[in-house]
């Protein structure tokens, strides 16, 4: 391991340098807006919310943000973008790529092993030209957690909370000092002309060491099942009623997708301009907790179900992603469950199904004992 | 005089504030190569001339005289679109607050001891009377919102409404959800379709754009209440826009209709 060691003083030096050449993105304060309500009202401040946003200089950056409200796909993946414009009935189309070179900074680990499981979704078959152009474009500063976020991540138990193999530069926070670890050469490209920066020496590396293993005790385990049983858990819990529960539950907001690192679901709108033969087609996000279109006039449409729609984001997570993509379809963020209203989190929902199924096997053993 | 193959459209006004024509003449401005796809043949706020000839009817406000009706059948009549234009003419809007009331009471309270000379009955969305082909929802209503649904009709289209809460356009802006700071609000079971623009300005959404097909009420009244709002303290807030839609859920639920 090749590791480098950088003063903290020196992030505003080097955030410069890198605006000269890149597009610079990182962790910051959001900055809400209160209205003034009624006297005696029982309205509280509003809380520190981080989001990713194009910074203006070091002091913007908060690189011990616990989470942000969207994760870093919004970057590859806006939430509202233009693939091309057409002319004449669409025969001539001016295709939009983004290709601003860009640095992320401060991306937590679960949220990098969530941007390499969208680069395969984008890549694999007729590879997305819109996410490749802005991914290749793209280099990924990476901080290591050294505690949970919140009490509803569990990145400990889908393997997320360390470094996937692949990475640009990597930061892991030693007091005074950055540790830097260097993963490709594009990650080591931001390096140049930093005046500030050396090789670690073997005390640095013990350093390094100690950070990492008191790391191990501060994160605990939250589900009651091995990352390995999942997909097994979900297939024989198809039928399970803790589905239908949920379901009544469940508002059908579609903010669980929105926050989500690996949801990548999206939609394709026209806008047509007035002469009807020319304007522009967009992406969009969609949700699979979206009911169907369902016509305007109050037509309920019941066949699809929120019970079906959210088992089959479960089972998307932490099965069918995981099927086709050899990767963890859910990385353990909590992002989800901080956002939801009617309080549905992955964590209580496996370890629901899971004692349902240890209870259901201990019968079995009784009838056959 | 030059014969124009434009589609002609029309906009008629009842119970209401106005508010929409005005964000329609609003989008004129904006959109002036509007007034190259289609004639405007009627608009009683924007100018005088006027033409029974039309193809697509706007109209803005609820129906809530017993004179109106033979007015709006009328223009069904002559119309091949009808288009319902703002919460009023959608979902009786406002006006439909007074549903809850008796319209004897209500007519005696505005208008004294000649109320009974009035034909004024409930607030109803011109739906209640009318077959209506599409909505476009709001109070007021969305400027690019109007444009895209007519331009989906030249197209030969009805323009596609959001079927899912305000919510998620709220998350898109990266807002922090309002209940977090104690404001209790009804975006998730209103139809997006606005941006998001109440919340994402600090204030509550108020369900101006009517529910969703599938509004899960019932959970929605929970998380007002674990967030601090006094029972009935929904029911309160909802009735601003959705007085009709709850009256006709709570119909439906009793078997009545
Ligand atoms: S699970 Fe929660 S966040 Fe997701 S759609 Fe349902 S209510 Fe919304
Ligand atoms: S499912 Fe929830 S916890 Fe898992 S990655 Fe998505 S947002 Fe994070
Ligand atoms: S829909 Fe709203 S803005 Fe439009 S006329 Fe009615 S009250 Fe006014
Ligand atoms: S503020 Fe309102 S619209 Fe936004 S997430 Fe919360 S409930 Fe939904
Ligand atoms: S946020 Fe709610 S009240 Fe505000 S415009 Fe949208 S639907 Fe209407």
């Amino acid at each position: 391991m090749n590791l480098q060691v950088l003063p903290k003083g020196a992030l505003v030096e080097w955030i410069e340098l890198l605006s000269a050449r890149y597009r610079v993105i990182g962790p910051k304060r959001k900055q809400e807006v209160v209205q003034q309500q009624p006297a005696g009202d029982t309205q509280q401040p509003p809380r520190e919310q981080y989001i990713f946003g194009e910074l203006q200089g070091a002091h913007e950056l908060e690189l011990s943000y616990p989470s942000t409200i969207l994760p870093p796909k919004k970057v590859f993946l806006p939430q509202k973008e233009e693939l091309f414009s057409f002319k004449d009935n669409g025969h001539q189309v001016d295709l939009q790529l983004d290709e601003r070179r860009t640095v992320i900074f401060g991306i937590h680990t679960c949220d990098l092993h969530a941007v390499l499981l969208l680069d395969q979704a984008f890549s694999q078959g007729a590879a997305d030209q819109h996410y490749m152009a802005r991914r290749a474009n793209t280099t990924l500063v990476s901080i290591e957690c050294l505690e949970p976020c919140s009490e509803n991540a569990f990145c400990k138990d889908m393997g997320t909370w360390i470094m996937p193999e692949t990475f640009d530069l990597h930061l892991t926070d030693l007091g005074h000092e950055y540790a830097l670890e260097i993963g490709s050469a594009k990650g080591s490209e931001l390096l140049q002309n930093l005046t500030n920066i050396r090789t670690a020496t073997e005390t640095d590396y013990w350093r390094f060491n100690q950070v990492i293993s008191a790391k191990w005790a501060r994160f605990p385990y939250r589900l009651e099942a091995d990352l390995s049983e999942l997909p097994s858990l979900l297939a024989i819990s198809y039928r399970s009623q803790v589905w239908e529960e949920l379901g009544q539950q469940c508002l059908g907001c579609g903010t669980c997708t929105a926050v989500c690192p690996t949801c990548y679901c999206f939609d394709v709108v026209d806008e047509v301009n007035f002469d009807l033969t020319s304007g522009k087609r967009f992406r969009v996000w969609d949700s699979c907790q979206f009911g169907q279109f369902a016509s305007v006039a109050g037509g309920h449409d019941f066949r699809n179900s929120r019970a079906a729609r959210l088992r089959h984001r479960f089972y998307h997570k932490f099965k069918y992603q995981s099927d086709s993509f050899g990767l963890a379809g859910c990385v353990g963020c909590g992002r989800c469950a901080e956002a939801c209203l009617v309080n549905i989190k992955p964590i209580d929902v496996i370890n629901k199904l899971h004692r349902k199924r240890v209870a259901v096997s201990g019968k079995r053993q009784e009838v056959m004992g | 005089m030059t014969v124009s193959t434009k589609p002609k459209v029309a906009f008629f006004d009842f119970t209401g504030c106005e508010g929409c024509q005005l964000t329609v003449i609003d989008a004129l401005q904006t959109h002036a190569d509007l007034l190259s796809a289609v004639e405007i043949v009627q608009f009683r706020e924007a100018m005088s001339e006027r033409d029974e000839d039309y193809q697509i009817a706007f109209i803005e406000g609820s129906c809530s005289r017993t004179s109106d009706e033979a007015r709006l059948k009328a223009i069904r009549e002559q119309a091949q679109i009808v288009v319902a234009l703002g919460a009023c003419a959608h979902l009786g809007g406002v006006n439909a607050l007074r549903n809850w009331q008796s319209s004897d009471d209500v007519r005696r309270y505005v208008y004294g001891q000649g109320g009974k000379l009035y034909d004024s009955h409930k607030a109803l969305p011109i739906q209640a009377i009318i077959r209506v082909e599409c909505f476009i929802p709001g109070c007021p209503i969305d400027r690019n919102e109007f444009v895209n649904a007519l331009k989906a009709l030249l197209q030969h289209r009805l323009p596609r409404l959001p079927d899912y809460p305000v919510c998620a356009e709220c998350k898109l802006n990266e807002n922090e959800c309002l209940f977090m700071r104690g404001i209790p609000c009804l975006g998730s079971v209103t139809r997006a379709g606005c941006g998001a623009i109440c919340p994402s300005f600090g204030a509550c959404c108020e369900g101006c754009r009517g529910l969703v097909s599938d509004p899960n009420i019932g959970w929605l009244r929970a998380v007002a209440v674990e967030h601090g709002l006094r029972e009935g303290g929904f029911e309160a807030a909802s009735r601003l826009f959705l007085s009709h839609e709850l009256m006709e859920s709570e119909g439906d639920r009793h078997g009545k209709h």
